[in-house]
């Protein structure tokens, strides 16, 4: 197993690019080639994929734009690199080749982690909340990388989560030596993200490893959880995951609180809901909207 | 005038001169190494053109003092080679050309080289953006052609005292932030009638068309305020200020870097020389500056430069 984690590890070191979903790439296709779309559209939609919001932090805080670890959100990334260095990323990301619905279903669970954590960051009064946001949508990014680079490991962790009913992160470990969280840690601190992102993303589902953000990291850890209870998505296992008690006591929510944020992340979830559906029409259809 | 001189006893150097003083360049040929290079020595050149196999050492010697020993590296070099394997990739040449040229290929390659070196010798080396050279440039040419741009000058508040609480690497990031924003949001709303220049230190110049001068500066502001805070660190952002010192060396409470941009609109006839756009841009950067925080100030007189008091 030890030769496998090693393998596993080299690979990523040699990581080129994670697919993206088809339909995201088609629809940023389309408000590329229209004249008046605005930096902040883009934003919008590449915020709401995992991969190419990795790829355009992981080139934003690269050495060769010159503040490393420094920026955190979509939309401050597209202002530094400009409408152009968007466009060529857009144009030469890669896509699934054969998109299956476990990777939408992963996707559409990203997206709610996101929002989620989104709402609670805001409630908690966190500072940046938006940063959270994007912990949230990438916290998974582990997942996509076992999916995209290793799809036999891929299927043995399948098979091991249905046969022996394991939580995905167990079967993974036996698989691979390490989770999906271990590698979304080694990816993203490879890319030079913020330490602000690289926690929570990599200890979600062991919030007490958190050093520098802690809330952070709690918040993330309990929007995975409420989404996956919640049946939006899917991770990979039917199975919640356990609430961490470091975690709970981290964030001192109050049942007026939840009471609070339940429908207002009904709504959000409703809208991307919508915003999916659009997304997954919108990549049939291949005439440009007509402006008028 | 442009001087450029030739070593050559090529046949057709006389097509390649007839080429080059068609495009506007000074010529002078010789076919004498040792003559030309002393009248390299006495009086420089703009650009020179060598034909290597008249005398292989004394042209390499003779590249090596320039480009090396004299800090003349910005003087660009061309070299007319025989064939491909007589070139030598140690030699610090700029370019090259074939004894087989047409006229118009050598004129376009002589004109390539200035460009080039124009670019390299002027850019910051921070953020890569054309220096004072080419800022003045644009200036002029835009003076010149009347058009209605707006002349922007930026410049960081708080600036010195950041660099002095957080140290210089964490000041470059600032000038590299600054670059980045100007460049994105000039390119994006003027595209190619747009320019960005970086004079030194945290002065920035950038030029645009009138009409859309107070979106992008906006812009530019906006993004500035919401990016500097990542720039800092949390017991400053909790604070909401930074201590270090101030001129006098006292210990002082500043302020988070903003930034100010003093726009100057060019209207027909308005100027005639960038000193004048520069005197003018001095008086509205005080008014600017007197705002706290980030801000922009646009000098709406529309007639013809006048000396002040």
């Amino acid at each position: 197993m030890d030769e496998t984690k090693r393998k596993v590890k080299k690979r990523l070191r040699n990581l080129q690019s994670l697919p993206t979903l088809p339909p995201v790439v088609t629809k940023l296709t389309k408000l590329l080639g229209d004249d008046n779309t605005t930096a902040l559209q883009l934003a919008k939609v590449i915020e709401k994929d995992q991969v190419l919001t990795g790829k355009v932090l992981k080139m934003v805080n690269s050495a060769f734009y010159g503040f490393p670890r420094r920026i955190s959100t979509v939309s401050n990334a597209i202002v530094l690199l400009g409408f152009n260095v968007i466009r060529t990323l857009v144009i030469t990301a890669s896509i699934f080749e054969m998109m299956q619905s476990e990777d939408l279903s992963l996707w559409e669970h990203s997206l709610g982690v996101a929002a989620a954590a989104g709402l609670l960051a805001t409630k908690l009064e966190i500072p940046n909340p938006e940063e959270v946001t994007t912990a949230g949508l990438l916290h998974d990014l582990g997942k996509v990388v076992i999916r995209a680079e290793f799809p036999e490991y891929q299927r043995q962790i399948a098979s091991l989560i249905k046969e022996e009913e394991l939580y995905t992160r167990e079967a993974e470990s036996r698989v691979l030596g390490l989770d999906h969280g271990e590698i979304g840690r080694l990816l993203t601190n490879q890319w030079n993200l913020p330490e602000r992102l690289i926690e929570p993303i990599a200890y979600h589902h062991e919030v007490e490893k958190a050093r520098r953000f802690k809330k952070e990291t709690a918040v993330v850890h309990f929007a995975d959880i409420i989404i996956r209870a919640w049946g939006y998505g899917s991770g990979g296992d039917p199975w919640v995951p356990p609430l961490t008690d470091k975690a709970w006591k981290l964030l001192r929510l109050k049942e007026k609180d939840l009471e609070e944020l339940m429908p207002q992340l009904d709504d959000r979830l409703l809208d991307l809901r919508f915003f999916t559906m659009e997304m997954q029409g919108g990549g049939l259809d291949q005439n440009p909207p007509s402006q008028s | 005038m442009t001087k450029i001189l030739l070593l050559s006893r090529n046949p057709r150097t006389s097509t390649w001169v007839e080429a080059l003083q068609g495009a506007g360049f000074s010529v002078e040929t010789k076919e004498d190494p040792k003559k030309m290079a002393s009248e390299v020595l006495e009086r420089l050149p703009d650009l020179l053109i060598l034909e290597k196999s008249l005398a292989p050492e004394l042209i390499a010697d003779l590249i090596f003092a320039l480009k090396e020993n004299l800090n003349l590296a910005f003087l660009p070099i061309l070299l007319i080679l025989r064939e491909t394997s007589d070139f030598e990739d140690e030699l610090p040449i700029d370019d090259f050309f074939f004894e087989s040229a047409n006229g118009d290929e050598v004129a376009a390659r002589v004109k390539l080289a200035f460009a080039r070196t124009c670019r390299i010798a002027d850019n910051n080396p921070l953020t890569g953006l054309p220096g004072n050279t080419s800022i003045l440039k644009a200036i002029q040419q835009k003076i010149d052609s009347e058009e209605e741009v707006a002349f922007c000058y930026v410049d960081l508040d708080n600036f010195k005292p950041f660099n002095d609480r957080y140290g210089f690497a964490r000041g470059d990031e600032i000038l590299r932030l600054v670059a980045r924003l100007l460049s994105n949001s000039v390119q994006f709303h003027a595209g190619h009638r747009g320019f960005v220049g970086h004079v030194g230190g945290d002065d920035f110049v950038f030029i645009c068309p009138l009409e859309s001068v107070e979106q992008i500066c906006q812009e530019i502001i906006d993004s500035f305020d919401r990016l500097v805070p990542h720039f800092l660190d949390e017991e400053d952002l909790e604070r909401g200020y930074f201590i270090a010192k101030d001129r006098r060396g006292q210990i002082q409470r500043f302020p988070f870097p903003s930034i100010s941009i003093a726009v100057v609109p060019n209207y027909p006839g308005k100027f005639k020389h960038y000193g004048e756009v520069a005197s003018v841009a001095a008086q509205v950067k005080k008014l600017v500056k007197q705002q706290p925080g980030s801000a922009y100030f646009i000098d709406r007189r529309r007639g013809p430069y006048q000396v002040s008091g």
